[in-house]
């Protein structure tokens, strides 16, 4: 039993629990009948408390922490595989996309709730910022998609900014309705501009590097390749970079400030913070890389509507971070997944998702507080980012 | 010696209540001066005051003959001053060397690309700052290294108490406010904790100390000089010996004797 424990808490922990990460990912995925799914998902309960009962959890834990990149490598590598396996099913490469936009989405407002306390009521529609900037600047501007990806976020962080003078002239449960507000005027304004598409909504052009049209299937021969892998490779690819972004900022003096800001204001002025231009960095910083998620989320959707961006969606997000562990960015990776994938899959509960979300909520806040993944003590360099 | 600190005609009223009467009050170089008084007497309002968190109603603060009157709190502590709270005010969910670094934050470097891109540079500044906060910790306690990256929140009062005030001199301010460091604590603790500030090595700097005590006891072994307030206005001035044997002292104490 030790042995078993030494051994996982080793690099071969990182490897065997990628491993199951991918198993079960893949099975889930490609499970169809409401039955099998429900026992996947009770499966992952069962082996939670397996490991638990064996201690192992701890061991797991250990490895992750102790080998760090080679826990980064393997996550990268189930997902590019989990790509690849269903390179031909369009619709679970989608849902992969969906939750690799989320995640982004979600490590924003990770900054700024889970980092610098900044409350945010709209992350969802800074999202759709993102997402009507670069449609609109497609469409009606005729501007390429990766300028167009850029303006995404750029836009949502400045529109932000303009937010933010109300936010910060209020605190608390005030601040919080400023947003709210914000997320509701946004909604009624989409719906009612016509330039903007109205109610209907507007069609998004698709994304295009060098010549490669990402909406087109890909052709070998005989094999068809879906177009939505390419989008999951840039999801990828943009997913790596915003979480090595937030993790640096984390691991650094900008982390610790905004966290002084968060935990008290008074004392950090004291000791020289400057409390507005933390809170600005990382509301500013959340909605760029909101906006940014929106803008390619957008791109593969190919259209967009209001209604995919209602207030609703914000408590979705909010209720991920809150779900992970708040401040902890792979707590954040972990619970899009299964927020995003379980509604999708159990068909079941689709109706009462909501009521589920919230219930989960409040069973988080009652047992465990600080999410799945509670967040730990930072360090400073734990293998590069 | 020459006044490091001096206040004139400081004036502080919360909507009709006095919590500064005209007080004038001079702290000088290289003095550690105890701050007494009954309960609302003004003692922790006036730190709040000069260290800028709250803006008095009139008069003047100098910090070695500039004027700091209702400087913003970021610029009296970057003008040295730092200062411990009443309350423990320290981030508990974030490590001792958090804490700690977050009074070194006028020597830290804040730019985004010297944070976020020139890491190696970054972990250089990193590493010199560890040493910074473990020179302290080993003169305030030893114990305290090995548990350096672990949350505050886990510490007892006395070590929380030894982290805030490593927070308040990483900085090497010119003039260090303690605000009731006994607080909590028992007797031998204040006691052996007053000692390892005292003995600490300040860098060859000579450290300035205000020191607000309700530990008489405290306030007689380590201040040279002791102000007494009452009702916002200064009382007496003068040794501990004097002090204490001053009638309007016992009388604000202990009341007057029935005629």
């Amino acid at each position: 039993m030790r042995r078993m424990a030494v051994f996982f808490s080793g690099p071969a922990g990182c490897v065997f629990l990628a491993l199951i990460i991918l198993g079960w990912s893949n099975f889930f995925l490609r499970a169809e009948e409401q039955f099998p799914i429900l026992v996947y998902m009770l499966l992952v309960v069962f082996l939670g408390f397996v490991a638990n009962l064996l201690h192992l959890d701890d061991s797991f834990r250990a490895s992750v922490a102790g080998h760090e990149r080679l826990w980064d490598l393997c996550l990268i590598i189930v997902m590019a595989a989990l790509i690849w396996l269903f390179r031909e099913d369009h619709y679970n490469l989608f849902l992969l996309g969906s939750i690799m936009a989320y995640s982004i989405a979600v490590l924003g407002l990770n900054v700024q709730l889970g980092y610098a306390g900044v409350i945010n009521f709209s992350c969802a529609s800074f999202f759709g910022i993102g997402s009507y900037t670069a449609a609109l600047l497609m469409t009606r501007a005729g501007i390429p998609p990766l300028p167009g990806l850029v303006a995404g976020g750029v836009v949502a962080a400045l529109i932000g900014c303009v937010l933010l003078l109300p936010v910060l002239r209020t605190s608390g449960h005030y601040a919080a309705l400023v947003t709210m507000a914000f997320a509701l005027l946004l909604r009624v304004f989409l719906d009612v501009s016509e330039w903007f598409g109205g109610p209907q909504g507007i069609t998004v052009q698709p994304m295009s590097l060098f010549g490669l049209d990402f909406s087109r299937n890909i052709v070998f021969g005989e094999t068809e390749l879906s177009f939505y892998l390419k989008y999951d490779a840039a999801f990828l690819l943009l997913l790596c970079l915003a979480f090595s972004l937030v993790r640096r900022v984390e691991r650094s003096w900008i982390g610790l400030a905004l966290d002084a800001v968060r935990s008290d204001e008074t004392a950090s002025a004291c000791f020289g913070v400057n409390i507005m231009r933390w809170k600005i960095t990382a509301f500013t910083l959340g909605n760029f890389l909101s906006g940014t998620a929106g803008a390619m989320y957008a791109m593969m959707l190919a259209y967009i509507s209001p209604a995919n961006f209602t207030f609703a969606d914000s408590l979705l997000f909010l209720s991920i971070l809150l779900l992970g562990g708040i401040g902890n960015i792979r707590g954040v990776l972990l619970a899009t997944v299964f927020v995003v994938l379980i509604p999708e899959k159990f068909q079941v509960i689709q109706e009462y998702r909501y009521l589920i979300y919230s219930a989960l909520v409040l069973l988080m806040i009652v047992f465990r507080p600080m999410g799945l993944l509670p967040r730990r003590p930072r360090v400073y360099s734990g293998g590069r980012a | 010696m020459s006044a490091l600190l001096s206040c004139t005609g400081l004036s502080m009223h919360f909507g009709g209540l006095t919590a500064l009467d005209s007080l004038d009050l001079e702290v000088r170089e290289g003095e550690l001066l105890g701050l007494v008084g009954p309960n609302g007497s003004g003692k922790t309002t006036l730190f709040n005051v000069v260290t800028g968190i709250y803006r008095p109603s009139a008069g003047k603060i100098f910090l070695a003959g500039e004027d700091i009157t209702a400087k913003p709190p970021q610029e009296v502590y970057r003008r040295g001053i730092a200062r411990t709270f009443q309350r423990s005010r320290l981030c508990l969910d974030l490590s001792i060397f958090d804490n700690i670094m977050i009074g070194n934050h006028k020597t830290l470097q804040l730019g985004f690309i010297h944070n976020i891109i020139r890491r190696k540079a970054f972990r250089a500044e990193y590493e010199s700052c560890m040493e910074k906060a473990a020179a302290l910790l080993r003169a305030l306690n030893p114990d305290l290294l090995d548990r350096v990256m672990k949350p505050v929140g886990d510490l007892n009062m006395m070590d929380r108490r030894r982290v805030e005030i490593c927070r308040a001199l990483v900085s090497r301010p010119r003039l260090l406010f303690l605000d009731e460091p006994s607080a909590g604590m028992t007797h031998d603790e204040t006691r052996q904790l007053m000692d390892e500030i005292i003995s600490m090595d300040t860098g060859g700097q000579k450290l300035s100390l205000v020191l607000i005590e309700h530990e008489m006891e405290v306030i007689r072994r380590i201040t040279t000089r002791c102000v007494v307030l009452n009702f916002g206005r200064k009382l007496c001035e003068g040794d501990y010996e004097s002090v204490i044997a001053d009638p309007q002292v016992q009388e604000a104490y202990l009341g007057r004797e029935l005629e």
